[in-house]
């Protein structure tokens, strides 16, 4: 599989008071598409700082990201946007669905801010995605009519309803009881087989046990990177 | 179009939340509602009120109309009475001969509230002599079929003919009977009706009744049947444009002076001064009630923003949430600046309905109060405005939330709990 991220000396400072505290200090790593990642560190080690530059959501200090062939480091919050709706997927150890929207329309919701959206193949796609984690007999509920794995579920078919490169994953089974952090991993890993990327990030070595390649980080650096 | 593709879900949204949240809705509504209400209300009232004036106006023969009437001496010419000859006949050939501003003049001589009698059917009315001037002065006329008015030679003749207001016909005759050609009394004297004048039918019931009222006479039969002397009461005059009206008046007092050898024995009236009070009276009511309004209108501005406020800070995971998956700044603007406009569109419409409300009780009670008062009617245009104002307060007052809901960092806005 092509090489889908190549990351440089990465650094992520943020300036409290006197003192710099760097959550990213000098990040080297490459992936591949279909990569099964597992991110691994204790708290305040940077695993959410890199996620969330990896995901479009935040800027680096300095160093270079080069997603898809293009250096995407410094770009501007419009253009941040369009790869978070096109490029990649979130989900969260909380789900963060939305509860006034159904399901479906909380899957639909990436393609919402697309440039192309059009209601009904938004729709199509949603129902689509929700098929492909088995939540299709639940389109018009609201999610708190759901039970916690299936909320996980509808959250994984919002992440991959737009058909991404790559899908984040922050503690994705953090709220979840032991039967469904199974289910929720084994879908997650299912979709490799599409060349999604995967990148989960965690604290828990059950869960970093199921990826193929685990990084560990400490105080900003990439302190092991070891394939399984 | 992209902004509609954009916008439609925007709104959506905001009807939803809307319906989430209708009591908090409804309250923030409250100020837009009281607003576009009184707004609304005020407006056409009114504009109602202006209505009835120009009604009034028109019929006291419009801006294009100037009276001339007798008066006493002022108390620095008091000692000269015996000198003052007051208006006649000679006034009005000096007027026509000179002042070509005057398109008519119409010299009339009030006999004064009289009892008129047709075999022992009797009414009680003004008698007015007057000159066939006095149709396109007053604007009147007589319908085909009702006969004629009084003419020259009525006038050179000093002919016993009369003309019946439409309400004394009615009250005179009988339904069957044709009053034309009919002889009756005029305090006690033999008058044959030549005509009947024209029917006012103002919507201003108690105003029409007094414009049907009278009866007209040749003016030198008045003066040498009844009154005894050559004094005119009153003159009308009509000029062409009512923007010469000023002009008429000064050249009329000067001539009239000049006839009266300076002697001040007449008062000169328009119906501007009337028209004056009357548009003062109607900006001092758009003044009170707009600021009311206004007050009302920007107490909803400020409401609508609390809420938008309230609820995006309630909704600040909701905003990462969105961003999260792809919404730009410009995304969250468009729909927060969307639900605001919903609320407002919706506390406008409600404000319509609730001024549709007011009016109907103002007409009510100015109608119980004043039965001839013309009612007011809402007007599309002045609602339209209304709805357009609610949807601007809403609008200023949601850029402010909005702006707040586009700037906040989303991974700041994902932690917020
Ligand atoms: N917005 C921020 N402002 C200041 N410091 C931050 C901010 N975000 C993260 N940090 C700091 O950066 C370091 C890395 O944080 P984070 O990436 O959240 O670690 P992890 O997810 O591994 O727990 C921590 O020391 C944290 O306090
Ligand atoms: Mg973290």
């Amino acid at each position: 599989m092509g090489s889908l991220v190549t990351i440089r000396g990465l650094h992520k400072a943020y300036p409290m008071g006197d003192e710099t505290v760097h959550a990213l200090d000098g990040v080297d790593l490459d992936f591949d598409r279909g990569e099964y990642i597992a991110i691994l560190g204790p708290s305040g080690s940077g695993k959410s700082t890199l996620m969330h530059i990896l995901g479009f959501m935040d800027q680096p200090t300095a160093g270079s990201i080069i997603f898809e062939g293009e250096e995407v480091s410094s770009l501007g919050a419009d253009r941040r946007a369009w790869y978070r709706s096109n490029r990649v997927g979130f989900v969260f150890q909380s789900f963060n669905l939305l509860p006034r929207l159904t399901v479906l329309e909380n899957v639909a919701l990436p393609l919402l801010y697309r440039e192309d959206s059009d209601r009904k193949a938004n729709e199509a796609a949603a129902k689509h995605a929700l098929e492909r984690v088995g939540m299709s007999h639940r389109l018009e509920h609201r999610p708190t009519q759901l039970s916690g794995g299936e909320r996980q579920r509808v959250a994984i078919a919002r992440a991959i309803v737009g058909k991404p490169s790559i899908v984040f994953a922050d503690e994705p089974t953090g709220n979840l009881d032991v039967k469904n952090v199974d289910r929720i991993l084994d879908l997650l890993g299912s979709l490799l087989a599409e060349g999604i990327t995967v990148i989960v990030v965690t604290h828990d070595l059950g869960v970093a046990a199921r990826a193929r390649r685990i990084i560990s980080m400490r105080a900003g650096k990439v302190q092991e990177d070891r394939r399984q | 179009m992209r902004i509609f593709v954009r916008l439609r879900p925007a709104v959506i949204n905001g009807l939803r939340e809307l319906q989430a949240n209708k009591v908090r809705s409804l309250l923030s509504m409250s100020g837009i509602i009281l607003g576009v209400a009184s707004l609304v209300a005020m407006v056409t009232v009114v504009e109602g009120m202006m209505g009835n004036f120009k009604q009034f106006v028109d019929g006291m023969g419009g801006l294009e109309k100037i009276t001339v009437e007798r008066q006493s001496l002022p108390k620095d010419q008091e000692h000269l009475a015996a000198l003052s000859e007051s208006i006649t006949l000679r006034d009005v050939d000096q007027i026509r001969a000179t002042i070509p501003l005057i398109s008519n003049i119409s010299p009339e001589v009030s006999v004064g509230w009289e009892k008129i009698v047709y075999e022992g059917r009797e009414a009680v009315t003004s008698i007015l002599g007057c000159t066939p001037d006095y149709l396109p002065v007053a604007r009147r006329w007589i319908d085909p079929g009702q006969g004629r008015f009084i003419s020259d030679l009525d006038i050179l003749y000093r002919t016993d003919v009369v003309v019946l207001g439409a309400s004394i016909a009615t009250d005179l005759f009988p339904p069957n009977v044709d009053p034309l050609g009919k002889v009756i009394r005029v305090k006690g004297k033999r008058f044959v009706v030549v005509g009947l004048l024209n029917k006012i039918n103002g919507s201003n019931g108690m105003f029409s009744r007094w414009r049907n009222n009278g009866v007209f006479i040749p003016v030198t039969t008045a003066t040498s049947k009844f009154t005894g002397n050559n004094h005119l009461t009153a003159l009308g005059l009509r000029i062409a444009d009512a923007n010469d009206l000023q002009y008429a008046v000064d050249q009329v007092e000067r001539s009239l002076l000049q006839m009266h050898h300076g002697l001040k024995d007449f008062s000169i009236n328009t119906n501007e001064e009337t028209l004056e009070s009357f548009r003062k009276t109607q900006s001092a009511f758009k003044l009170s009630l707009g600021g009311v309004a206004a007050i009302s209108l920007f107490i909803g501005g400020i409401g609508i923003m609390n809420v938008m406020l309230a609820s995006i800070n309630e909704r600040i995971r909701e905003i990462g949430v969105r961003k999260a998956v792809g919404a730009r700044g410009s995304d969250l603007f468009l729909q927060f600046l969307a639900e605001a406009a919903v609320i407002s569109v919706m506390g406008g419409v409600i404000g319509l309905s609730v001024s549709m409300g007011i009016v109907w009780l103002m007409n009510y009670i100015l109608t119980q109060a004043i039965p001839s008062m013309a009612l007011s009617t809402l007007d599309w245009k002045i609602m339209a405005q209304g709805l357009g104002f609610s949807v601007i307060v809403g609008l200023v007052a949601g850029v402010y939330p909005a702006l707040r809901a586009a700037k906040l960092d989303p991974i700041e806005a994902l932690r917020h709990e």
